[in-house]
């Protein structure tokens, strides 16, 4: 036992772990922490007068250090096998596989979407293709960065009017993600009564309705360079786009096949359905408009 | 006495940030040292102190919180992981342009006109060098600029707390 433990710690450096790709120095600190932590722990008197030399000697304090090492190894392990069953990481990993191209042409279909044809989200074998090959495809970088960057436009617009406190940036955060949170289950429950066979994941609605932060970053930014004038024209601007962008979406992933060709479909159903598309694309310019007045003086 | 410190490889990726145009080797990034960032987070709160600002447990809460989303992002966005100390490592070395900002703030009040400037252009120099070195070590195509801009709100925040 004590062999396998001591062997740990030497093939460490050299081998290569899948998941980095460099090698990890910082397992020399664990061991350098292991070797001063454990000999406490095991109760071995350390006159701290003793010099490095004769300590690493000491076939104990080796052992210990192995341990030391091993348990951080372990520790790790723990983690990156667990994580996956509280994250679904691959699945997040499919929201972020953009690049540039992609984020500069959702962007622009995010302020301009009234000449954009075809709103459907192409498949390969049966698995919807990543962000970065179809402009339709939702991702969660645009979402995330605009959510971050709402928290901090929102600081700065409140230092200029001379309210700002770190803390403040803090209670913006945790407000904007708790509106967020309240309208996914909302909308999930939404979807749940009306019993609605949608392919239409968590993530993907997660990914739609952060795309309204874009906009309102846009207004308050107009906001504070031009005043009230330029908020409203600005924030006016971008509810528009974002209700269209949310009906021509959704449209596609709540209605079923026949009416989302644009055939009209009698039925109290699809007309439930299509009520609720129009509700969900109308809290968005509310939201909006709700989450950024108190920004702008 | 040998405490795992190799003072050239530090000055190789300290010139690595101070030559942004310039490509960066994938490799250098191979070992993860906290030594250099370690030296530059200090140097930027002694730059700090010395303008009056006695901020520093909102620098570092600002920079574990920047160093959580920048390494729980990267490892979404690129094909292999990466570990945390790399990213921390690279994060702090492209802080040096911010001491620059900092120590110009103690003389000068950056409030201005060219105090914008000046701070927008750190910081972009920041965010180009970080990414770069990113980009290089991590094989990542066409997403320079999408690094680039979670480095450059990070290195805004910590500009925020240079000026006011």
């Amino acid at each position: 036992m004590p062999a396998s433990k001591r062997r740990i710690p030497v093939s460490q450096p050299g081998m290569a772990d899948p998941h980095q790709l460099f090698d990890d120095t910082s397992s020399a600190q664990s061991r350098g922490y292991g070797a001063q932590r454990a000999p406490g722990g095991l109760g071995y008197p350390a006159p701290s007068a003793s010099p490095q030399a004769a300590f690493l000697a000491d076939p104990v304090s080796n052992m210990a250090m192995a341990y030391g090492s091993s348990l951080a190894a372990q520790g790790k392990e723990l983690v990156d096998k667990n994580i996956d069953r509280f994250i679904p990481v691959t699945k997040l990993k499919y929201y972020f596989a953009v690049d540039t191209m992609y984020v500069g042409k959702k962007l622009g279909l995010l302020f301009f979407p009234y000449l954009h044809q075809d709103w459907e989200v192409q498949y390969q074998q049966d698995t919807p293709v990543a962000p970065r090959f179809d402009i339709n495809a939702p991702d969660l970088y645009i979402p995330a960065m605009a959510f971050i960057t709402y928290v901090l436009v929102a600081g700065l617009a409140l230092g200029t009017q001379d309210r700002f406190s770190p803390d403040l940036l803090g209670l913006q955060a945790s407000s904007a993600l708790a509106w967020l949170t309240l309208e996914v289950l909302a909308i999930l429950l939404s979807l749940y009564l009306v019993t609605v066979n949608t392919d239409l994941t968590t993530l993907d609605l997660v990914a739609f309705l952060g795309y309204k932060y874009v906009g309102m970053i846009g207004g308050v930014l107009m906001g504070l360079l031009f005043g009230k004038i330029g908020y409203y024209l600005v924030l006016g601007w971008c509810c528009v786009s974002i209700f269209v962008f949310m009906i021509r979406t959704l449209r596609l992933k709540i209605l079923a096949e026949a009416a989302a060709e644009g055939v009209p479909v009698r039925g109290a159903r699809n007309q439930l359905r299509m009520y609720l598309t129009m509700a969900v694309a109308a809290a968005q310019p509310l939201l909006m408009y709700w989450l950024t007045f108190h920004l702008v003086r | 006495l040998e405490l795992g410190i190799n003072f050239d490889h530090i000055w190789q990726k300290t010139l690595t940030v101070l030559h942004p145009l310039k490509v960066a080797d994938g490799s250098i990034m191979n070992e993860t040292d906290l030594a250099g960032p370690m030296v530059f987070c200090l140097a930027f709160g002694a730059t700090l102190l010395l303008a009056g600002k006695i901020q520093f447990g909102y620098v570092y809460g600002i920079s574990a919180i920047g160093c959580l989303g920048m390494f729980c992002l990267l490892n979404l966005m690129s094909m292999t992981g990466v570990s945390f100390g790399c990213v921390a490592s690279v994060l702090g070395y492209c802080l040096l342009p911010m001491i620059l900002l900092s120590s110009f703030a103690v003389i000068f009040s950056l409030q201005g006109m060219v105090g914008i400037i000046l701070t927008a252009g750190i910081i972009g120099w920041c965010s180009f060098s970080a990414s770069k070195i990113f980009i290089s070590a991590l094989a990542m195509e066409g997403q320079q600029l999408l690094v680039a801009y979670p480095c450059a709100l990070l290195y805004g925040v910590f500009a925020l707390i240079s000026i006011f």
